[in-house]
């Protein structure tokens, strides 16, 4: 079967005693070594390196083994004999961003598929508290059913678990309102690296309720809370639900549901929005009117979510990649836009008010509502969003080719326009993949407004061919450089994804300053052994000087690239 | 009486201009590359979500909960096969994955919609990789395609069977004289006992709607379906053009038939068979003709059947083929009936777990897939029975509730209109 002049991947598997001890915290039926099985959980998602090194044939990239635990304590229990034995684990989920990636030791995963209940939702003090592998999806489905909802999903779409999502930020549609996944968590339960379990909030107290993020102390949430999942696994997570009055379930698409036979028709993709809810797009002629209209409609407290969609709407609102390319290509939707969310939620008078303040607001800056009079077709593609824009669900299409590196600098409305000079900056001086990384230089950036428009979010990808390791290689490069020209240019990228994993938290210590000595020390106190998700977060000295010089070449090109001096 | 709907085989998405049964794994080498982990292969289209019960969609994981068993997991294995990372004696296990599949298409369906993806014909193409290198099909199947081979049916019965649920009615022998309407019974509905009702009471219903039926009687082979969907090309290719051609001599201008499984393979596989020749005719599956032939006033339903039912979408019906309104308007039409939908319907329905030879192959696993519809039956509906069409799901789920003494009750479709029109099998 393999091609003659290709090696096979060999894969390291866990001496029989450890695997035997493994083997008796979950049951024989939940561990596998089987080598076609833990090949399914090393090649990940959004994490271009993972794809590189498939391409190099690393038999590194393989985990030992995958265990399936069914409760917190038997996490603990798997934790306790990775700590005895000294063997790294990595907590797992969909595997879609940072699950962490295996190192030189056989590795054991812990995939928390089986921990998927809601264990309960609570109509009083508004809270819901989840197992692991609970999605989005799954939490609305049944907070819906009580006139409650979470409060948005992110564009990674609905099937994230919140629990992954406590490792960095959570970022919905639906920030205006109601902020990121982490204003609204309540507390969590967590296995911590050395197998403690820790609880945090009012629920700390056993029986005193479930209600208040502070328990008493340090706050130790706010410890773990966006640290790359370095520092423990959540098995369950408590989150803050909202009034809902968009019905009891999602309205059905009027054109019915698809077949495989025509899978690909619009019809199918055009939803109305949920009752008590509109949704309108508004075109402006250039980045600062969006901006600066963007900042307005925040500022008056109107809407529940209000984001500038870009290049993204090509992707989520196109039904093929061929559409999509035809679509960036022609320009089919505007170069500047957003979208607002208006929810009636005390009445529908509510959205009558907030529909007039967003009327004046639009006028007075010029910007241009899209209607049945002006670019209807545009209005019409556009219709994906009045569902997704409470579930999302269309997300995955901007992966057709491979998403490979995102930026996501944050920082008052302004950043859309740094970030689009740097985007810029960047396809100048690398090339681009794919057409489609082009949006966010000559169009607006992904911009979410958050948290009433105090400050936002800008996002920029790109999309690498995933079968051309080279191209991959230089996506990467665009995180990397991304990451020193926001240093260099004091634009706070921290919150999501790329300043939590090495070797970027090591190698920017222009960031805390030297925040990775003190990541450091925190990660002696919690993982003594050094087992829990080895490269996230930050590396052991020991690790750090394992590290290829490859890689930190790499970044330290880019440091130089932009003016940042080399790190030793 | 004009079809007016368009058919457009999900195939000819493809922008490739290999047919699907030339294609191999190879060929798929940048999707599976692609895949990015999205895992909605696994779970319900996320605006279709109404519960977190029902959220998953995917049988295999659903029950196993290791991603092998997941669309996103056949990518993986099929990108590490292509690069050679791992051998056949390296993972013995291989073929149990590859196989613990119904291809309900579900993952299909989802990553279709989302990334353009096919992981069910990258796992069908997985399958034909092991079949062509001696790894599969799993030996319970072996029996399967042995049967083929010597009695053109799939269950081990002789020829001289095949058209022995006709006894007591006069059809038309298509090789003998032309009929208008060929109905292509397929080997389940002819030769299970348990089944043989639905053949006659198909016939006696379009009989009586005045339908010039006839039949291929004992010259009707197997459309192949079982065959491909285990991954025997060889066999498969063989049968299609065979079929095709005796298809084609009768010169009937509709087929029709029964089963979802001969639908699917007539309709969308042959058009991928390098070489065979197209059907000439239209190929309709039974409901798709009644509801017709009841909205046309050709079959008066008169007699009340009182009773609450949901609709079981058999896979290869629905989502594969887009029959879903058919059966619910028949369902709708038929005095007394009240319909309530299941909550996973239509392109999200729950699969019975009884195709793509997982039922020969892994009983248990069949059997609490079936378990797990029937619970979903009775909690989100309250229904006295659930109704479908496919001689697969009602032998898989028909099994579990005789096994348990369920009182929820199972029908054919055809049965149900054959008692409101009068024309059953007393």
């Amino acid at each position: 079967m393999a091609d003659e002049a290709k090696k096979k991947v060999p894969h390291k598997k866990l001496p029989k005693q450890i695997y035997q001890a493994l083997e008796y915290v979950v049951g024989k039926r939940w561990i596998s070594e089987k080598r076609s099985l833990v090949e399914t959980y090393s090649k990940l998602s959004i994490e271009g390196m993972t794809y590189v090194r498939k391409h190099m044939r690393d038999a590194a990239a393989l985990p030992a083994c995958v265990v399936l635990p069914n409760s917190t304590e038997e996490v603990q229990g798997v934790v306790r004999v990775c700590n005895r034995f000294g063997v790294p684990f990595i907590p797992f989920t969909n595997g879609q961003v940072f699950c962490g990636t295996t190192n030189a030791e056989p590795t054991v995963i812990i995939h928390m598929s089986r921990m998927n209940r809601i264990i309960n939702i609570d109509a009083d003090t508004m809270v819901a508290t989840l197992e692991s592998y609970v999605d989005y999806a799954q939490l609305q489905a049944e907070a819906m059913k009580l006139g409650l909802w979470n409060g948005g999903t992110p564009l990674a779409t609905s099937l994230c678990k919140l629990s992954s999502q406590f490792a960095f930020a959570g970022l919905w549609q639906t920030d205006l309102k109601y902020g990121l996944l982490n204003r609204n968590i309540i507390s969590v339960k967590m296995v911590l690296p050395d197998g403690e379990i820790l609880e945090t909030g009012t629920r700390c107290l056993p029986g005193a309720g479930d209600f208040w993020e502070y328990g008493p102390g340090p706050d130790l949430m706010g410890l773990q809370r966006g640290g790359a999942g370095s520092n423990g696994i959540v098995t369950e997570i408590s989150v803050k639900l909202h009034p809902w009055v968009g019905g009891t379930e999602l309205p059905e698409v009027p054109a019915g549901r698809p077949s495989l036979a025509d899978v690909h028709d619009p019809a199918y993709d055009s939803p109305l929005p949920p009752d008590n809810h509109r949704l309108y797009w508004i075109e402006f002629k250039d980045l600062e009117t969006e901006i600066k209209t963007m900042r307005e409609i925040s500022h008056s407290g109107i809407a529940i979510g209000l984001n500038a969609t870009g290049v993204y709407s090509a992707y989520y609102c196109s039904q093929t990649q061929e559409m999509t390319w035809e679509r960036c290509k022609n320009k089919f939707f505007p170069d500047y836009n957003c979208y607002v969310i208006i929810a009636g939620i005390t009445s529908a008078r509510q959205i009558e008010y907030e529909e007039k303040v967003l009327k004046i607001i639009v006028e007075r800056n010029g910007g241009t509502f899209l209607s049945e009079e002006y670019k209807p077709e545009v209005l019409e593609a556009l219709k994906p969003w009045n569902l997704d824009c409470i579930r999302h669900t269309s997300g995955f299409r901007m992966n057709r080719k491979m998403y490979a590196s995102a930026w996501l600098p944050v920082g008052p409305f302004e950043v859309g326009k740094k970030t689009q000079q740097f985007w810029n900056d960047a396809l100048n001086a690398f090339g681009q993949c794919d057409i489609t990384d082009r949006g966010g230089a000559d169009d607006t950036p992904f911009i979410y407004a958050l948290q009433r428009g105090r400050f936002s979010f800008a996002e920029t990808d790109n999309y690498p061919d995933p079968t051309n390791p080279q191209e991959i290689t230089k996506a990467a490069g665009f995180g990397i450089y991304g990451m020193a020209r926001l240093v260099k240019e004091k634009v706070c990228p921290c919150l999501m994804a790329f300043l939590n994993v090495e070797p970027l938290v090591t190698m920017f210590p222009e960031v805390g300053p030297n925040q990775h000595l003190l990541f450091q020390k925190i990660r002696k106190v919690f993982d003594p052994k050094s087992v829990n998700a080895p490269g996230r977060q930050v590396w052991t000295e020991e690790e750090w000087k394992n590290t290829p010089p490859q890689l930190k070449g790499m970044v330290n090109a880019m440091r130089q690239m932009v003016g940042l001096d080399k790190v030793e | 009486m004009v079809l007016i709907r368009t058919k457009v085989s999900p195939m000819t998405i493809k922008k490739d201009d290999k047919k699907v049964f030339e294609r191999e794994l190879e060929d798929y080498r940048d999707q599976v590359w692609g895949c990015a982990r999205c895992n909605w292969c696994q779970n319900q289209w996320g605006w279709s979500v109404k519960s977190a019960e029902f959220s998953e969609i995917c049988p295999a994981f659903h029950e196993y909960r290791f991603f092998p068993y997941s669309g996103m997991g056949k990518m993986h294995i099929a990108r590490a096969i292509l690069e050679g990372d791992f051998d056949y004696e390296d993972a013995p296990e291989l073929a149990e994955f590859i196989y613990t599949c119904t291809t309900c298409g579900a993952c299909e369906m989802n990553c279709q919609r989302l990334q353009d993806k096919e992981p069910l014909k990258v796992n069908e193409a997985l399958r034909a990789r092991l079949v062509r290198d001696g790894i599969g099909p799993m030996p319970a199947h072996q029996t399967l395609i042995k049967s083929v081979k010597h009695y053109d049916n799939p269950w081990m019965q002789p020829r001289s069977q095949r058209d022995k649920w006709a006894k007591k009615i006069i059809l038309k022998d298509v090789s003998k004289e032309k009929a208008e309407t060929l109905f292509f019974v397929g080997c389940t509905t002819a030769l299970d006992s348990t089944m043989t009702g639905v053949a006659r009471n198909t016939a006696r219903l379009l009989l009586a709607a005045g339908v010039d039926l006839g039949t291929l009687g004992k010259d009707e082979i197997c459309c192949g379906s079982p065959i491909a969907r285990v991954g025997d090309r060889e066999t498969f290719i063989a049968l299609a053009k065979r079929n095709a051609d005796i298809l084609n001599k009768t010169g009937a201008r509709k087929i029709v038939t029964s089963c979802p499984g001969c639908y699917r393979a007539l309709l969308h596989d042959y058009p991928e068979v390098p070489g065979a020749a197209p059907i000439e005719a239209d190929i309709l599956h039974t409901v798709e003709y009644l509801d017709l032939l009841i909205s046309h006033g050709r079959l008066i339903l008169a007699n009340e059947i009182p009773m609450r039912v949901t609709w079981h979408d058999p896979c290869h019906l629905g989502r594969h083929c887009g029959i879903y309104d058919a059966p619910r308007n028949i369902l709708k039409a038929i005095p007394g009936i009240e319909f309530i939908e299941k909550e996973r319907n239509r392109d999200q329905s729950w699969c019975c777990g009884g195709g793509g030879g997982a039922r020969t192959a892994f009983p248990e696993f069949a059997a609490k897939t079936a378990e797990k519809l029937i619970h979903e039956a009775k909690t989100t509906t309250g229904a006295d029975a659930i109704v479908t069409c496919c001689p697969f799901c009602e032998i898989n789920i028909g099994d579990i509730l005789r096994r348990s003494g369920d009182s929820m009750k199972l029908f054919n479709l055809v049965d149900l209109v054959a008692q409101a029109a009068g024309v059953n099998e007393k």
